[in-house]
């Protein structure tokens, strides 16, 4: 009975930080989705300095670790000369995560592109389809199939990403969880928080498991 | 009798590789015409270059009069309209793949409706009346609800037609229509195709159907490695052939 009222004493102030973990987690797949589907067409734009550039983004942020990336930005940014910019804790952490898995998504959103067949852009040339048009109607709706399954894979590896934000001191879940385990002595923190955790994962992964069978009306 | 495609000259190559060499042709309108040859032997990149899915090296290719590609200066290099000019001119030809190319995100009569709505800006009342009245010459119109993956290779083939004839065009590129369907199932799309021709509808087809070249064609052209070698009637190409080289390919294929 006692061990239950501890719990019930320590959850509402880790489950706190379980709406920061949310925040960012909306906000990044709101921006970081949209950003990916322009790099990606950017990808596939003949202009090559673009590509290069775009190449360049991708490398550097899927080439460096999240960890180190919300250090620099938070940390190391205001120091840099001319694009130096002070971010509270916060939009730091939007920066980055957006930026972050952004170039992630143009990944999956570039390979899923080009997964689909040369004869569809053909047929829409031959029906007299500009070529935004056969992206828009066309190739895109049938990439979306296809870039789903992934896409889902980097939701479900989001929400725990959230957790590195405990570096630049943002009271987010697994934060308010140290705190109270280091207060108490006691691990009941950790598991409240990884059974919230679980439960947030739960509800992405049903998410895409229903916008998977949303897009199953058709086969190749 | 008026020509309606004119291709001059024409060259391409893919790397090392030159697939027409030199090729010239003029289609008229309301004819029927067939390409055979062996494979590798440059015909699908002939009907290719014609609606621009390929772009040709040096010639000039012209519809109704209208260069979409013009060659150009001492060694006649091919230079091309903009694209989106190339787009308009080229809606006057459409075109039938050797493998659908349906769109499988879209239900059968989405597959007719999308570009006349889009492209011609056609209303989409009037539009679902067209793609309807050719459903029912192809025999589908059953099938309008169902997805492409829900129809056999006949049945996709008949859809590709009538999704190129919704748009209206003036001319038809047929590419191997029937190359890659079931034996039992190439009948159907050949009497689609024949129906096409009673009613005069200008057509070039690359086919290894000899029979069906035989049948229904104003004259027939046979290809080998990027030239055209010999062209002329049915009759004188695909019953009497004269060339040893024409005899020696009718004997393989037939």
């Amino acid at each position: 009975m006692e061990h239950l009222n501890y719990i019930m004493e320590i959850t509402p102030y880790i489950l706190e930080g379980a709406v920061f973990s949310i925040q960012i987690y909306v906000v990044t797949m709101l921006f970081a989705i949209p950003l990916g589907m322009l790099c990606a067409l950017g990808k596939l734009v003949h202009f090559k300095p673009l590509r290069w550039l775009l190449e360049a983004y991708t490398w550097v942020f899927r080439g460096t670790p999240l960890l180190l990336q919300l250090f620099f930005v938070y940390y190391g940014l205001p120091f840099v000369p001319v694009i130096g910019v002070e971010f509270s804790r916060e939009m730091a952490a939007f920066v980055t995560f957006i930026l972050n898995y952004g170039a992630y998504f143009t990944e999956i959103f570039r390979a899923g592109i080009q997964s689909i067949d040369k004869g569809q852009y053909e047929a829409a040339k031959a029906l007299g389809m500009s070529y935004p048009r056969t992206m828009c109607s066309i190739i895109i709706p049938q990439a979306i199939k296809v870039i789903v399954p992934p896409l889902g894979n980097e939701a479900v590896t989001l929400i725990k990403d959230t957790a590195l934000c405990s570096v630049i001191a943002i009271p987010e879940m697994l934060k308010n969880a140290k705190a109270v385990v280091a207060r108490d002595a006691a691990v009941s923190g950790y598991i409240i928080a990884a059974v919230a955790y679980l439960a947030m994962t739960f509800v992405i992964i049903n998410i895409f498991k229903y916008i998977e069978k949303r897009l199953s009306y058709y086969d190749k | 009798m008026e020509e309606i495609i004119r291709i001059q000259q024409l060259y391409k190559s893919f790397g090392t590789l030159e697939v027409l060499k030199g090729i010239d042709l003029s289609v008229n309108k309301g004819e029927i015409l067939t390409i055979i040859g062996p494979s590798g032997s440059g015909k699908s990149t002939l009907l290719r270059c014609m609606n621009h899915l390929e772009k040709a090296d040096r010639g000039s290719i012209s519809i109704d009069g209208q260069y979409i590609g013009k060659a150009e200066g001492k060694d006649g290099k091919t230079v091309y309209r903009s694209n989106k000019e190339i787009l308009t001119i080229c809606r006057r030809l459409g075109m039938v793949f050797q493998n659908f190319n349906l769109f499988p995100h879209k239900s059968v009569i989405e597959n007719l409706i999308e570009a006349p709505v889009k492209v011609k800006k056609m209303e989409k009342e009037e539009a679902l009346l067209i793609a309807r009245e050719l459903l029912k010459k192809v025999g589908l119109l059953d099938k309008e609800k169902a997805y492409p993956n829900q129809l056999s290779g006949g049945q996709k083939q008949r859809v590709a037609i009538a999704r190129a004839l919704a748009m209206q065009p003036e001319i038809m590129l047929f590419d191997e229509p029937t190359s890659a369907l079931d034996p039992e199932l190439i009948g159907e799309v050949l009497q689609v195709i024949k129906q096409l021709a009673e009613e005069h509808m200008t057509m070039v087809i690359v086919t290894h159907e000899m029979n069906f070249a035989r049948d229904i064609s104003d004259r027939v052209i046979f290809m080998e490695k990027g030239e055209i070698v010999t062209q002329g009637s049915p009759e004188e190409i695909l019953i009497n052939p004269r060339l040893p080289r024409l005899q020696t390919f009718l004997n393989k294929v037939v």
